[in-house]
């Protein structure tokens, strides 16, 4: 009886191998594993372990595919099978309780089906849960099956069936290993979790309140802590000895292997003869399913490469950059082919001229005659790789089309540049031309090696080489995404504006050669250009990027042919959309479609792939899809630019379109769009910046400025946001730039196109910034620490900088000789000479540009060299719109405080340095100084002189009247007074040294005798430059 | 043109002398001004370790400098100019005669910085002044 279950099952087991390799595999080794256990004899097993599984959705039968596991457990913990991971197994038991009541449930009653497929995915499940399920899994069942005779098993299974008594079977068949059981009990040396047999439920529930609880303090004893897969974890108790009415109850059926009629040892011969047998089955017919899989695969090309346009006439892309391209791969003919002349052969001709003369409506009608004409013309093609000069003959006659100084040379610009948004077609368009044209393209993607050495090596391998093939074709170098990696882009950027800029140089050579010799001289230079220069362009590149203005395309754009894609039509995309799905029997309308092409911004390709993935869920498209997340997006973000226009320009097409749908959220739908936008790009203090110098450009309606003064509101919002950010780096507050931008769009976008220029003053603003603090820092350094000292450059410009220009430009200064002068003004001369000379501030002929604003403001005569002020004092007060309201000095009036200033500067560096304390007297901005001319700074020195006992007669003779002195106001001589003051008590510590000397001497005379004689130590040099700036330079 | 060398002790006798190299100067007090005659200029100590590195200390007024004896590369020989005994038949020129005092095969160099002795505060107030 028992033989003729098990047969059973083996051939249900048979029927299974059918369906796949791996789980019949499964079940044989299912087999192999019953049989050897039901013979008490341990069997090695690895195959099994090899078998790698999906997971398949066992919620209802895990049980069956846990028991079936369990028996694979106790193969493995008796160490006869290599176990995958023992150590989870002895550490972990997963305790769900819930789950293990479901699965009771739910075991009493197998269908056919569901055992056989539980049995074929058994293997397949996740291991690690179920490892930690069949363990807990495992007891239950030997537990419950237990108490269960063995002869009797349909107590278990209320509906007796075949399929129930097989599993019966299936667990009679565990019965035999019960002492392997124990054993595995014993390894894992805890007690199990409680059974959860359907049967004794009181006892399932008693147990569980002993052994098993959320607390650990529930449980008397020593306990173990145990995770389940969800976290909750829970505390067993740790059973030091297994329970032995389990051992007794499994021991009788231990005895178990008599019952079958045939011995086991030919029964698993058998199994194995049947799995050999099924195997070599299944492995033919694994290879006859590989075959039909590759041809439903085939079938299931994607849309995108099935309906690329295999011909130029089939481009979707704007017909005059099509053609430009075209004509620009012509150009290289003549170096590539070393054709003189060759002309657009007359069947692309006429095909360009149908193609462009082509009507929307009948535009696949005749794509597809084009294609037909277009083999030929691609064979013709390589017949004139083959023989150039006697296809040139032949189509010479009917080259109307192409001028022949084009073709003449190769084109000016040696590397193409195509650019934009993706999915129109520039890739598609580089290939097609370039096959077209004869070549064959060798693209360099982004996901290629683009390192600066390997790609140079791959490029010259493309421009330079010619394939030994004799059929083969010259190579074009299609470089897809060249700004798609900054730093591996520009490698690649690099090699090619070197080969251009060695190119240059060569075509400059090139050009002494004779234009009637060139036909012949073609071939002969294109050798030689190949022996001799290494890094020439003899090949066309055909550079491909989204972002015409990344940075690392700045030099190639300079040097390349640039063509910027357009966005085709929609009516054109939804064209061939229509044609498309027309073809694959797709149900769908053209409304949905242009909805879905405005969606995509005519990117087709996106287009495509949401056709096809919704013909492939058999939906049919709707506008309702369109808005909705099935259409994939590519995440992309575009150029600041774009942002910026997308900010400015309100879309009309959506507003009408929103009026007549009367959809509220469409309004929204523009915000998240944006906003989308806006963050997804990131730059956002570019961004703000570009939206701050632009949105004044607006004309948008704003009688009473409010709108105006809400967007500067904002803005100062952004830039508050900014700078909090850079202070305290807290990179999530950017999070709400977008939306500042978006509701300054809500209030200023417009219709009309906005005439976006990049932001620059931001920039300009911040050179000249650091321009002009670092003028006023090397001015502060000039000026005497004196005043320097009192001077911040940040608290000049702001507060004194206006009146200070008010005291150098006195008004009522006449442009007169000196002697000519008053008293008063000779003396309000001299201040403002020594106010200049201690601020170090000339007038001074400007030459340079920047200065022409102070010419203008300085200088109202007609000089051609007016003069300014030294340091540009007046810049850094003056703005735009400003008129100062200091007084401008003539020309003439300059001149003389010019010769004054530089006789002062130069009588000031003539005196004695420790007679430089004069300097600090004077001081010169005070206006209360009433010395007369040339005695402003003299009277002052002239009392130093005195003291000091220096004649300077010298300087003495600049001053007419020294008598002046003791006429001076009382305040004056309170003045020298007090500089008196510290002078002579200077004076007196170091002009009696006798007596210092005769005080301190006497002290020293007593030691006399003992230290007669000190040694003064001589210090080495250091290379330190030290300055000595007396301290009372710095008083004052 | 010939210099008589008189040497008047042998070679091995002849009485060695040192330099003191020191990286200072050693100046009078400004009181005693130049009258330094007969005055002390320091005490040289040599500290008699068994090793084979002597170390020297010399107290100059209120510094005391540690120095370590440097053999010179070249030696050096101590002259005395004198007046020669006037022989005959000998010219007038010739009336020079160099006599050897000492050999100078050793220096005591001292380069480090000087250690002040400060015994009393005075002291150094009146160094400071004098600075």
């Amino acid at each position: 009886m028992h033989n003729g279950i098990l047969i059973q099952w083996v051939s249900k087991a048979v029927r299974a191998i059918t369906s796949a390799q791996t789980e019949a595999l499964a079940i044989l080794e299912g087999l192999k594993l019953l049989s050897e256990l039901a013979n008490g004899e341990g069997l090695v097993l690895s195959d099994s372990l090899d078998i790698q599984a999906t997971t398949p959705n066992i919620t209802d039968w895990r049980a069956f595919s846990e028991i079936w596991q369990s028996w694979k457990l106790r193969v493995e913990s008796q160490g006869k099978c290599r176990a995958p991971d023992p150590s989870p197994l002895c550490c972990v038991v997963l305790i769900k309780s819930n789950t293990a009541g479901n699965v009771q449930t739910e075991m009493e009653m197998p269908t056919a089906e569901e055992l056989e497929w539980l049995e074929t995915h058994s293997l397949l499940t996740d291991e690690e849960e179920e490892q930690q399920q069949q363990e807990e899994e495992e007891d239950e069942q030997s537990q419950s099956q237990s108490p269960n005779p063995i002869p009797n098993p349909n107590i278990n299974n209320p509906n007796p069936n075949p399929r129930s008594s097989k599993r019966a079977r299936e667990e009679q068949e565990e019965a035999p290993c019960g002492n392997s059981k124990d054993e595995d009990e014993e390894w894992l040396r805890y007690s199990p979790p409680p059974p959860s047999s359907p049967q004794p439920p009181t006892k399932r529930k008693h147990n569980t309140a002993i052994s098993i609880s959320r607390f650990a303090s529930d449980i008397r004893g020593d306990c173990f802590p145990i995770t389940g897969p969800h976290g909750q974890r829970v505390y067993a108790k740790l059973n030091p000895n297994p329970n032995p009415t389990t051992l007794s109850q499994h021991s009788p059926s231990a005895t178990a292997p008599g019952l079958l009629p045939q011995s086991i040892h030919t029964l698993s011969e058998q199994v194995e003869k049947n799995a050999f047998s099924k195997a070599l089955q299944d492995s033919i017919e694994s290879t006859n399913g590989d075959q039909a899989e590759a041809e439903t695969i085939a079938t299931e090309q994607l849309w995108v490469d099935k309906y690329a346009p295999s011909s130029f006439t089939e481009l979707l892309s704007d017909e005059h950059t099509n053609r430009e391209v075209l004509l620009w791969l012509k150009q290289w003919d003549s170096l590539v082919f070393g054709s003189h002349l060759r002309a657009t052969s007359d069947d692309v001709l006429s095909a360009l001229r149908m193609h462009s003369s082509v009507t929307q409506s009948s535009k696949f009608a005749s794509n597809r005659r084009f294609f037909s004409k277009h083999h030929g013309g691609v064979s013709l093609n390589d017949q004139n790789v083959r023989s150039p000069i006697e296809t040139s003959k032949s189509n010479g006659p009917h080259a109307s089309w192409s001028n022949k100084c084009l073709v003449d040379k190769p084109p000016e610009q040696k590397v193409l540049l195509l650019c934009g948004p993706p999915g129109l077609g520039k890739t598609t368009l580089a290939h097609v031309a370039a096959k077209h044209c004869g070549y064959r393209v060798v693209e360099i993607n982004a996901s290629d090696d683009r390192s600066a050495s390997s790609i140079e090596t791959k490029i010259l391998d493309v421009v330079q080489m010619n394939s030994v093939m004799p059929d083969s074709k010259p190579k074009c170098l299609v470089i897809d995404e060249i700004d798609g990696a900054l730093g591996d882009g520009k490698g690649a950027v690099e090699v090619i504006l070197k080969m251009v800029a060695a190119d240059r140089k060569g075509s400059s050579e090139k050009r002494d050669v004779g234009e009637e010799a060139q036909a012949q001289a073609q071939p002969r230079k294109a050798s030689s250009k190949k022996g001799h220069k290494v890094a020439k362009l003899s090949r066309p590149i055909i550079c491909i990027c989204n972002d015409l203005y990344a940075p690392a395309l700045r030099q190639l754009r300079q040097v390349a042919k640039v063509h910027t894609f357009m966005q085709p039509t929609v009516s054109r995309v939804v064209n061939r959309l229509k044609y498309i799905c027309t073809k694959e029997g797709f149900r769908t309308n053209s409304i949905a479609l242009s909805a879905l092409a405005e969606c995509t911004e005519c990117d087709i390709r996106s287009c495509l792939n949401t056709l096809q993935f919704l013909n492939k869920k058999k939906q049919p498209l709707s506008i309702a899809d369109v808005d909705s997340q099935v259409i994939g997006r590519k995440d992309m973000s575009k150029s600041a630019i774009d942002i910026w226009k997308e900010v400015f320009h309100r879309k009309k097409s959506k507003r009408v379109r929103n009026s007549v749908d009367g959809q509220v959220g469409r309004g929204d739908d523009t915000t998240q769009h944006l906003y989308s936008l806006i963050s997804s790009r990131g730059e956002y203090e570019l961004t703000m910046d570009g939206i701050h110098e632009n949105f004044l450009r607006l004309s948008y309606h704003d009688p009473m400025m409010h709108k105006t003064v809400r967007c500067l509101d904002m803005l100062g919002t952004s830039d508050f946001l900014i700078r909090y950010v850079y202070k305290t780096q807290q990179m999530s507050i950017h999070a709400y730039q977008p939306s500042i931008a978006v509701s300054m769009s809500r209030l200023i976008a417009q219709v009309e196109k906005p005439n976006i220029e990049w932001p620059k003053s931001f920039q300009r603003c911040r050179a000249m910034l650091v321009e002009k603090q670092e003028t006023l820092k090397t001015w502060q350094r000039r000026i005497t620490p004196s005043i320097s000292r009192h001077l911040s450059i940040e608290s000049f410009v702001q507060d004194v900088a206006s009146p200070f220009l008010h005291i150098i430009t006195p008004p009522n200064l006449r442009p007169v000789a000196l002697n000519l002068l008053s008293e008063r003004e000779k003396d309000e001369l001299h201040q403002l000479v020594d106010t200049m000379v201690s601020y170090s501030l000339t007038y001074k002929y400007s030459k340079a540009d920047p200065q022409e604003k102070m010419q203008k403001l300085f200088a109202d005569t007609s000089e051609d060299l007016p003069l300014s002020l030294d340091p540009p004092i007046s810049d850094f007060v003056n703005f735009k719109g400003y008129q100062s309201q200091y007084f401008a000095l003539s020309l003439a009036t300059k001149q003389i405080l010019v010769h004054e200033v530089e006789q002062q500067q130069i009588l000031q560096e003539n005196r004695p340095k420790h007679e430089d304390r004069t300097k600090d007297n004077p001081r010169p901005v005070v206006p209360h100084r009433l010395t007369n001319a040339n005695a402003d700074a003299d009277a002052g020195k002239n009392e130093k002189e005195e003291m000091v006992g220096f004649d300077e007669e010298l300087r003495l003779k600049a001053a007419p009247s020294r008598t002046v002195g003791p006429t001076l106001a009382p305040h004056k001589s309170s003045r020298s007074n007090s500089t008196d003051f510290f002078h002579r008590f200077r004076k007196e510590s170091s002009s009696n040294p006798q007596t210092e000397n005769a005080r301190t001497g006497k002290a020293a005379t007593t030691k006399r005798d003992s230290r007669p004689l000190l040694f003064k130590y001589n210090e080495g040099f250091t290379n330190a430059v030290k300055r000595p700036v007396k301290i009372r330079d710095l008083l004052l | 043109m010939e210099i008589k060398v008189k040497c008047n002790c042998g070679v091995e006798k002849c009485p060695e002398w040192a330099i003191l190299e020191l990286q200072g100067v050693v100046e009078s007090q400004p009181s005693i001004a130049n009258q330094i005659q007969g005055l002390e200029i320091g005490r040289l100590c040599c500290s008699s370790s068994a090793s084979s590195l002597v170390n020297y200390t010399f107290t100059v007024g209120y510094h005391e400098l540690s120095g370590t004896k440097v053999s010179l590369k070249k030696p050096l020989l101590v002259l005395k100019k004198k007046k020669a005994v006037q022989e005959e038949g000998s010219d007038s020129n010739n009336d020079l005669e160099l006599e050897v005092i000492g050999v100078i095969r050793h220096k005591i160099l001292f380069k480090g910085r000087p250690k002040a002795l400060i015994s009393k505060p005075q002291v150094k107030d009146k160094k400071a002044s004098d600075k």
